[in-house]
């Protein structure tokens, strides 16, 4: 450390604190107001051509973020941008809209991904 | 000569059949929004506000004429078809296709080649979806369908030798509603579709073709992937359709002409690749059964090739 100027140290030491507050930062907003995600579960959906109307009328829902099918399942999961919700009236809606019927409206266990 | 060959009703009959067959194929939507069927419709939805385009090749040649005249036959179509969803329920479809009809005989010692291309007659109808029920991977509905072909082919084409015979020309020039019912069980596995249709045809310049009955069963099986895998995976599905068709005979200035008309029973076997987006599609249509009337032109094959496409 001898060899490094004090002038380059300090503002080493600068960064890593800004990176650290940043990090915090960014953990509070998380933990103040996760994205919410819904299991909705669909009924009817049986191969991937259906799948693509439905998604697509999920994703045009006010707040959606991305939406991910697992067909197998018939789980499609939505996950909203922060401080958004979503109503099951509406997910109702658009499922019936893309041609299906929802059996199911959970909100699930918050977290930045599936 | 091609007008009074005797097989010539014979062979009109045939060609209206098979024009009759790829422009119901083309404005069927099978699966407007599914794996589904290739020569008919299928009773999945189309979501309410969208759009499904589906393009199909169809070829069809006919060859074996027990006549002197030694026919040899080839339609070589395609189209597209726009299916869009008015509601969950109810979805519009318009079937334009393109032809391109060859007729080839033997006449006066040498063979003659007759041609056309251009448009064929339009189909529109509607499909309701009036009996739904829905479960985990799976799906049983049943759907009236309603349409009208229109009479926006040519029927009054012409080359060197003067009026092409009614068996060429690209329209019917008759307005013929067409009425069925389709019903389709999906699952995860396989899906089987059934449907029945009539088509009425009604009374053009001098012909009125016969009235057609079609049945038509249709199989898909998923052959991959085996297992399901987490998301949306392709399947593959290997298919196996039955087509029915029986035509009434035709009608020309009034009198029935018992060179037209028939039974045809078609075994279809193809293969489907179905992701979201997109499908990729080709069956062959062999003749099982061809019971015609007259000296009618019995089918080779029928290849269809095509693909559909959210939007």
């Amino acid at each position: 450390m001898n060899g490094i100027p004090r002038r380059a140290r300090a503002a080493f030491c600068a960064l890593l604190g800004l990176a650290a507050i940043t990090v915090t930062a960014a953990n509070a907003v998380n933990e103040a107001e996760p994205a919410a995600r819904y299991a909705l579960r669909v009924d009817g959906l049986a191969c991937p051509f259906c799948v693509y109307g439905l998604e697509k009328k999920l994703r045009s829902l006010p707040g959606v973020e991305r939406v991910e099918t697992n067909l197998e399942d018939g789980v499609v999961l939505v996950v909203l941008r922060e401080g958004a919700a979503l109503e099951e009236a509406a997910a109702r809606q658009a499922v019936r809209d893309a041609g299906f019927s929802l059996d199911g409206f959970e909100r699930v266990a918050s977290g930045r991904g599936p | 000569m091609i007008h009074s060959s005797a097989g010539e009703a014979g062979l009109r009959a045939r060609l209206h059949v098979l024009c009759v067959a790829l422009a119901g194929a083309l404005a069927s939507l099978p699966g407007t929004t599914h794996g589904a069927p290739q020569t008919f419709d299928t009773a999945l939805p189309v979501a309410k506000g969208e759009f499904v385009i589906r393009g199909q090749l169809v070829a069809v040649r006919a060859s074996d004429d027990p006549s002197p005249a030694d026919r040899k036959l080839e339609v070589v179509g395609g189209g597209v078809v726009a299916g869009y969803g008015a509601t969950s329920k109810l979805a519009l479809f318009g079937a334009l296709p393109t032809l391109r009809k060859t007729l080839d005989v033997a006449a006066g010692g040498q063979r003659i080649t007759r041609r056309t291309t251009g448009i064929g007659d339009a189909r529109v109808f509607a499909r309701y979806t009036a009996f739904q029920r829905d479960g985990r991977g799976r799906s049983l509905r049943i759907a009236p369908i309603l349409g009208l072909e229109l009479p926006t082919g040519d029927d009054h084409d012409r080359d060197g030798l003067g009026r092409l015979p009614a068996s060429l020309q690209l329209g019917s020039g008759s307005w013929d509603p067409f009425a069925g019912v389709v019903a389709t069980y999906q699952t995860l596995a396989y899906q089987v579709d059934a449907q029945i249709g009539y088509q009425a045809n009604t009374k053009g310049d001098d012909v009125e073709l016969g009235d057609e009955l079609r049945l038509d069963v249709s199989l898909q099986y998923r052959l991959w992937p085996r297992a399901l895998v987490s998301g949306v995976p392709g399947f593959l599905y290997g298919v196996v359709e039955a087509n029915l068709r029986h035509r009434d005979e035709d009608e020309i200035r009034g009198d029935e002409d018992p060179d037209s008309g028939g039974t045809t029973l078609f075994l279809s076997p193809g293969l489907q690749y179905v992701t979201r987006r997109w499908v990729l599609e080709a069956v062959v249509q062999l003749p099982i059964v061809q019971d015609l009337g007259g000296s009618a032109l019995e089918d080779d094959y029928t290849v269809r090739a095509g693909f559909r496409v959210n939007f």
